[in-house]
């Protein structure tokens, strides 16, 4: 019963990577719980940004039309594109109306979904990205392995091996981080300097104000907007918020939950063109107006593309980004791919083990486990459902049903710790054969509860995944 | 795919056709009410400027601003500002230590090359140390561009939160406002923190 994920993950877990790939995440989730535990309205702060977005996501047409206006009204060019080829095609008639050939580009999700830079590339015109990862990743002729961390699986002297094949000014033998990475600096600022014109993705699009807010740590968007005078900056709909006044909300959650930083270290708003430039809003369906319909999976739109449910997932960081089959991996990327296209990706649907850790660092409040957890009950459908793991959701599902076989059975969970090795690794125990079992304590949760062994978190617990 | 000028009309109407659970505005005034603050802001924000890689220098009222910056940044030869007096604990001094005005170039390119930008922030925030930047020149790469970074910023102008913040800032007249929050920096290369990635690798806010 294998899927293309856990056969990915295997070759993966084989390599020397995966310890540091699974401690390096774990210890940027640990920053994130820092940085909740700093601020006391936490709890209050998800719940405030979950309710704007829901109000937003059921309010897109009035929001897009008054983003439109004021955007227009400020001198920027507001167009629209129903899907991938016409998105491409937008941005390539602008660059082509210009005679630009040269494109510097800032990290973009949704560039990468539409597959932008083939396209561009196809036509004559280069499209160099600019984030330090994304840049490596591109002439390495890679994909992100993840939406943040682009590069997390790649090794120091691999990538001080390609600058140095690269031609660029960097000592043989020395792949010190702080060393390349100043290399880098130096030698790729000229592509900014000799850039036609800079594109960049946009985290918040204000319909207040028609402006786009983009945030990085880097400054590399920031540079590549401030050097040519045409700027294109390109978003999905569902990007859209009512006013700066929730931006307060969304940029206290961003990048404490991404990366457990209090703030990117830039946040730029976009709302004017350089005097004598040209700014270009792109807004783009491509399949998001699909997900309103869709009552069980509309909260996908709620996503701020942090990548902190891709950090605390425990299958995520054992099993490596390019394990899975669609672009976005993780959590998010498990349901994304699932609405773009079932058939096609219903591979990553058994990678999850349901510890629900995703939604509770999500900062949108997305119910991620809960939506895989639907898709897995509709894989029939797609003639993808594997006989063995249906059997075992099928027994969890009856013995859940049933409230006191569900009791016994995790009193006595413990003596699964006593049990042989190789009967808990059997070819049925199918969990045991991707995952090492948990260990089992001796007194269960609701036993410690009733014997006042418990105490009540001060805040809502945060699961820890099955890491202990 | 749909013509072009039909587009924008054809995603209208599937919105309006495929939304299904309308919520409500949500009222933020009690997580804004609720919303982290401190005692000491000034002592705050020194801590999370240190905190973010950047620091931050109380002026005392006498001391001269050019002195203090030329301290920070010996080195600095090719200076850019668009400010020449700033008050300094209620007096005005003149700014001498900058070497040309951003708009003084032909174009972005020739900012290239420049050691320290002196700009002015017009509010600080306490809880992440980002100060917010109106563009006030024609040429917005120099916030970005010179190798460091000085901003001038009132500390009275230090609020505690970024909801505090978000009322209070505006674009301005070029169109364009960020918030800074200490140098540039990347963790790309194996998870490493590096600083001076593509924009300033320096930061420092001088609070007047
Ligand atoms: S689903 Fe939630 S946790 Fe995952 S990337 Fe989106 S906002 Fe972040």
């Amino acid at each position: 019963m294998s899927t293309k994920h856990s056969v990915a993950a295997g070759r993966f877990l084989k390599g020397d990577r995966a310890v540091w790939h699974d401690e390096t995440l774990w210890m940027v989730r640990a920053k994130r719980d820092a940085m909740s535990h700093s601020l006391p309205e936490w709890e209050q702060l998800r719940d405030a940004a979950a309710a704007i977005k829901n109000y937003s996501n059921s309010h897109l047409a009035d929001l897009l039309e008054e983003f439109e206006r004021n955007a227009t009204a400020a001198g920027v060019h507001v167009h629209w594109a129903s899907d991938a080829e016409e998105f491409c095609a937008t941005v390539a008639d602008i660059l082509e109306a210009h005679g630009a050939k040269h494109l510097v580009k800032s990290k973009s999700m949704l560039a990468e979904e539409c597959g932008l830079t083939p396209y561009l590339e196809a036509r004559g015109i280069e499209a160099a990205e600019t984030d330090l990862g994304e840049r490596i990743l591109q002439l390495m002729h890679q994909r992100p392995s993840h939406i943040v961390l682009p590069a997390i699986h790649l090794r120091k002297e691999e990538i001080g091996d390609l600058f140095r094949r690269e031609g660029m000014h960097v000592d043989p033998g020395n792949n010190d981080q702080t060393y390349l990475t100043h290399a880098a600096r130096r030698d790729w600022r000229h592509k900014f300097l000799e850039a036609d014109a800079a594109m960049t993705g946009c985290n918040f699009a204000v319909a207040e104000t028609g402006e786009c807010v983009v945030c990085t740590n880097e400054g590399n968007a920031e540079m590549g907007t401030s050097q040519p005078k045409l700027q294109i900056t390109a978003f999905g709909l569902e990007k859209v918020v009512p006013d700066r006044r929730s931006l307060g909300v969304f940029t206290r959650l961003l990048a404490r939950s991404a990366t457990g930083q209090p703030v990117t270290t830039y946040t730029a708003h976009y709302r004017k063109p350089r005097p004598g430039g040209e700014l270009h809003f792109i807004i783009v369906d491509n399949g998001r107006t699909d997900i309103l319909a869709s009552p069980d999976h509309v909260k996908m739109l709620n996503c701020l593309r942090c990548g902190a449910c891709m950090n605390t997932c425990p299958v995520y960081r054992r099993s490596g980004g390019h394990s899975y089959t669609y672009f976005i991996p993780g959590p998010v990327g498990i349901n994304l791919g699932m609405l773009k296209d079932p058939a096609r990706y219903s591979d990553n649907v058994s990678a999850c083990s349901l510890c629900h850790s995703c939604q509770d660092v999500c900062p949108a409040k997305i119910d991620l486990a809960e939506q895989i957890y639907k898709w897995r009950q509709v894989l029939d459908g797609y003639g993808v459902a594997s006989a063995a793991k249906k059997h075992l959701s099928q027994a969890l599902e009856w013995v859940i049903d049933h409230p006191h076989l569900f009791g016994a059975a995790v009193r006595n969970a413990h003596l699964v710790n006593s049990l042989p090795h190789w009967l808990m690794y059997n070819r049925l125990n199918e969990w045991g054969k991707e995952h090492d079992m948990m260990h089992f304590p001796h007194e269960s949760f609701s036993e410690m509860w009733k014997r006042g062994k418990v105490m009540p978190a001060r805040t809502n617990k945060e699961n820890d995944g099955e890491k202990d | 795919m749909e013509k072009k000028t039909d587009s924008r009309e054809a995603i209208l109407a599937r919105i309006r056709r495929n939304t299904q659970r309308v919520y409500e505005r949500p009222d933020l005034s009690a997580l804004e009410q609720a919303a982290i603050h401190y005692d000491d802001r000034v002592e705050q924000f020194r801590k999370v400027m240190h905190q973010m890689g950047g620091r931050a220098v109380l002026v005392q009222p006498g001391d001269d601003l050019n002195e203090l910056i030329r301290q920070q940044y010996p080195d600095a030869r090719r200076v850019a500002s668009a400010l020449d007096r700033v008050e300094v604990c209620g007096r005005e001094q003149a700014l001498t230590c900058p070497t040309f005005h951003p708009d003084s170039v032909a174009c972005s390119r020739d900012l290239d090359g420049t050691d320290l930008a002196i700009v002015r922030g017009s509010w600080g925030v306490c809880e992440n140390g980002a100060v917010w930047i109106a563009a006030d020149v024609e040429q917005r790469a120099v916030y970005f561009i010179a190798e460091a970074l000085a901003i001038v910023l009132d500390r009275n102008c230090l609020v505690d939160n970024m909801h505090e913040a978000y009322r209070r800032i505006d674009t301005g007249a070029y169109g364009f406002g960020v918030f800074i929050s200490g140098p540039s920096k990347t963790a790309d290369i194996e998870q490493a923190l590096v600083f001076g990635a593509h924009g300033a690798a320096d930061v420092t806010v001088f609070l007047v």
